[in-house]
């Protein structure tokens, strides 16, 4: 999958992050300085299953529509991508985010004020 | 910071023999009992004894009343599970408001979903405030820009910043309101059911009564339910407090996210009381099973309650055979059936059985509505289980009725209808959306169906197109105008209906394809589960119909989904794109 930032092709970063469950949130591993670059490849990580045919996933990618990810598994990553990070995304900046630029922004902006 | 105890030092148990929300939290309020917050790490956030919960609702009251709002004027209340809410219903129930929870946003870019159900709950509850989390104050302040009657909106702020004055109380009484339920009609015209506090009493008397759960001091809930659902607010507030129990909170979104703090609060406070639908079961076994703390120790839950959809007796034995080794009682289980039109429990099944199981040929029960026992239970292609609910509660009265009205008898399938005490009074503001259900003699149609056996009822579905999706009521009408509204498709050339998966129900839509070529079917397929996706967070499969054939309809023209689903059974739909 090329990057949808630098074109260039993705590395998975999965051994970076232990990622989700029960109790064991407290043993990540957290990237100490978070990229847009991460945030974005991390997201990408999580949808890239969920790439509708060819089209490649971008910035500008919605996810709910442009993508076929149901909503449990959008659920899922978004409270995976709160506990990569170190985050939690208010309930009404949730509902305001439509794609993936957003969704990265979010997280940094979120970050940013920590 | 400790949990709140389990039992009252002093105060002797009533057992909901009050008239009046604010009489029970008087008396609960004389004990040391009361509520706790856990977060999804299972932290203790803060615990509340009713006692200053009382207090706190005083002073919210004084505000609310100081500020001039009248006594059975309506204020909006995003329900989140926080102590604000408690601050601002029981408030209203002191001030002589009538409050009206309500959802908060689910998943992402929601938004104008939830804007939209926003206003219409305000215009149907005639609402004059407005109050709910911080998070939320912006959207409350958007969606009541139309509405010149709501004088006060906004987050905690709003309300803590009101003057307390030196007012008398003016606590709702036996004849007035409790709350309004939002949870029936479609979400373009909701329903608010009047939960009225006489019809309260009597519903919280026999949920926790002899023939309900039988509610002993010592008892302690636990809850994840959302405060904006009948079952989080009866059962798992007003039905804990009827009766002065401790009551232990994590919000719905942190059951979600660690399913087994749900678990570990219970083993670690000694719950015995706690409830969800099967979806709930299935979410804490699948997450939960590969890792149970040893020192999990469920032997405590005595009531382990089951309703609000339909009941998957699978799930629930995967759950208990999951957790027997950490003391699970798979006896505990109580299989339980209601609605918010009756507060909100009918029936329970009886204590210490468990979940039994009714197993019926499925095409007797299709094709001549009866429930003919299977010649083989383990044939899945003609076995269809379903759990006996049992017996209606003290002072209510059930029947089972067919098209015309007549009386069935057992293993007959027909629709429920009910008449007792715990009926509403109507929907509020909505005399014709209650003569539809609701009988000059006091009988109300479920829109259930179901069928008797030995004097329990086994309800088998619903009479109506109603979808339940995770206990979540979806209405058809709903899913199709989230994809006519985005100009998907034409009005009309969409028909939403649910399938029982055996596993649970799946949202289909079946739209007519007046498009050509393959890649254009894909992206029609993908768009139209993308909208029903964003506008109303379900996922659905899409069936594409050829536009020559078209969707069924009724004699009268209208859109028949009933035959649009037989058709989609039957395989007359059997174009799946490739990519959706």
């Amino acid at each position: 999958m090329p990057d949808p930032g630098t074109g260039e092709q993705l590395l998975r970063t999965a051994h970076q992050l232990i990622v989700e469950n029960d109790d064991i949130a407290n043993t990540l591993e957290l990237p100490r300085l978070a990229s847009r670059l991460d945030v974005i490849r991390e997201i990408c990580r999580h949808l890239s299953p969920y790439q509708a045919g060819e089209r490649p996933i971008v910035g500008a990618t919605v996810i709910a529509k442009d993508l076929t990810i149901d909503s449990l598994a959008i659920m899922d990553m978004v409270m995976e991508l709160e506990d990569s990070f170190d985050v939690s995304i208010p309930m009404n900046v949730v509902a305001e985010i439509h794609t993936v630029d957003q969704l990265a922004d979010t997280i940094l902006d979120l970050r940013a004020k920590r | 910071m400790d949990p709140l105890p389990s039992r009252n030092s002093q105060l002797a148990q009533r057992r909901a023999d009050f008239a009046s929300v604010p009489e029970m939290l008087d008396y609960a309020a004389q004990g040391q009992t009361g509520v706790s917050f856990y977060n999804a790490k299972g932290d203790l956030l803060s615990a509340i004894p009713w006692r200053e919960v009382r207090e706190r609702a005083h002073v919210t009251a004084r505000k609310l009343i100081g500020a001039g709002f009248a006594a059975g004027e309506r204020i909006l209340i995003t329900a989140d599970t926080w102590p604000g809410f408690f601050d601002s219903f029981f408030g209203a129930q002191y001030a002589g408001l009538v409050p009206v929870p309500v959802s908060i946003p689910v998943g992402i870019g929601g938004k104008d979903a939830y804007l939209d159900q926003l206003r219409r709950q305000l215009f149907a509850s005639g609402a004059v405030a407005a109050v709910g989390i911080d998070d939320l104050a912006g959207f409350l302040a958007d969606a009541a820009r139309e509405f010149p009657a709501v004088r006060l909106h906004g987050g905690k702020g709003a309300l803590d910043a009101l003057p307390e004055k030196a007012v008398d109380l003016r606590p709702l009484g036996p004849a007035d309101l409790s709350y309004i339920q939002f949870s029936s009609g479609s979400t373009r015209h909701p329903h608010g059911v009047q939960i009225s506090q006489r019809a309260l009493m009597a519903n919280l008397a026999g949920m926790t009564g002899p023939a309900g759960l039988d509610v002993v001091p010592g008892d302690r809930a636990v809850s994840w339910l959302p405060l904006y659902h009948d079952m989080g607010l009866i059962g798992f507030l007003m039905g804990p407090l009827s009766c002065q129990l401790a009551i232990d909170y994590l919000t719905p979104r942190d059951f979600a996210r660690r399913p087994m703090q749900w678990l570990n609060i219970i083993s670690r406070n000694r719950g015995s009381i706690s409830y969800s639908p099967s979806f709930g079961y299935d979410l804490s076994m699948r997450r939960g099973a590969m890792q149970v703390p040893a020192d999990l120790d469920l032997s405590c839950w005595r009531r382990a309650g089951i309703g609000g959809d339909m009941i998957r007796p699978e799930v629930l034995h995967r759950f208990a055979d999951a957790f027997e080794p950490s003391g699970f009682d798979r006896k505990a289980f109580i299989p339980s059936y209601g609605m918010a039109e009756v507060c909100l429990a009918i029936t329970f099944s009886p204590q210490g059985e468990g979940v039994r199981t009714d197993i019926v040929d499925r095409i007797a029960l299709a094709d001549q509505q009866r429930a003919v026992p299977a010649a083989d239970p383990r044939d899945g292609q003609r076995a269809r289980s379903f759990v006996l609910c049992g017996r209606v509660l003290p002072g209510h009265l059930l029947e089972v009725r067919d098209p015309d009205g007549k009386l069935l008898a057992d293993r007959e399938v027909g629709r429920i209808f009910i008449q007792g005490p715990s009926v509403m009074p109507g929907y509020f503001g909505e005399p014709e959306a209650t003569r539809e259900v609701l009988s000059d003699d006091g009988w109300l149609d479920t829109g259930d169906l179901g069928y008797w056996l030995n004097g329990e009822i086994v309800v088998t579905g619903r009479a109506k197109d109603l979808i339940i999706i995770n206990g979540r009521n979806v209405w058809p009408q709903d899913i199709e105008w989230a994809i006519e509204a985005k100009r998907i498709v034409k009005n009309g050339d969409a028909a939403a209906f649910s399938i029982d998966t055996g596993e649970g129900e799946r949202v289909v839509v079946a739209v007519l394809a007046r498009v050509s070529g393959e890649e254009a079917r894909v992206a029609l397929a993908r768009d139209v589960a993308g909208a029903v996706r964003e506008a109303i967070a379900v996922d659905c499969d899409v069936a594409l119909v050829p536009p020559t054939s078209g969707l069924p309809t009724t004699t009268s023209g209208k859109l028949s989904r009933a035959r649009t689903k037989a058709n989609y059974l039957a395989g007359l739909y059997t174009y799946k794109p490739a990519a959706a």
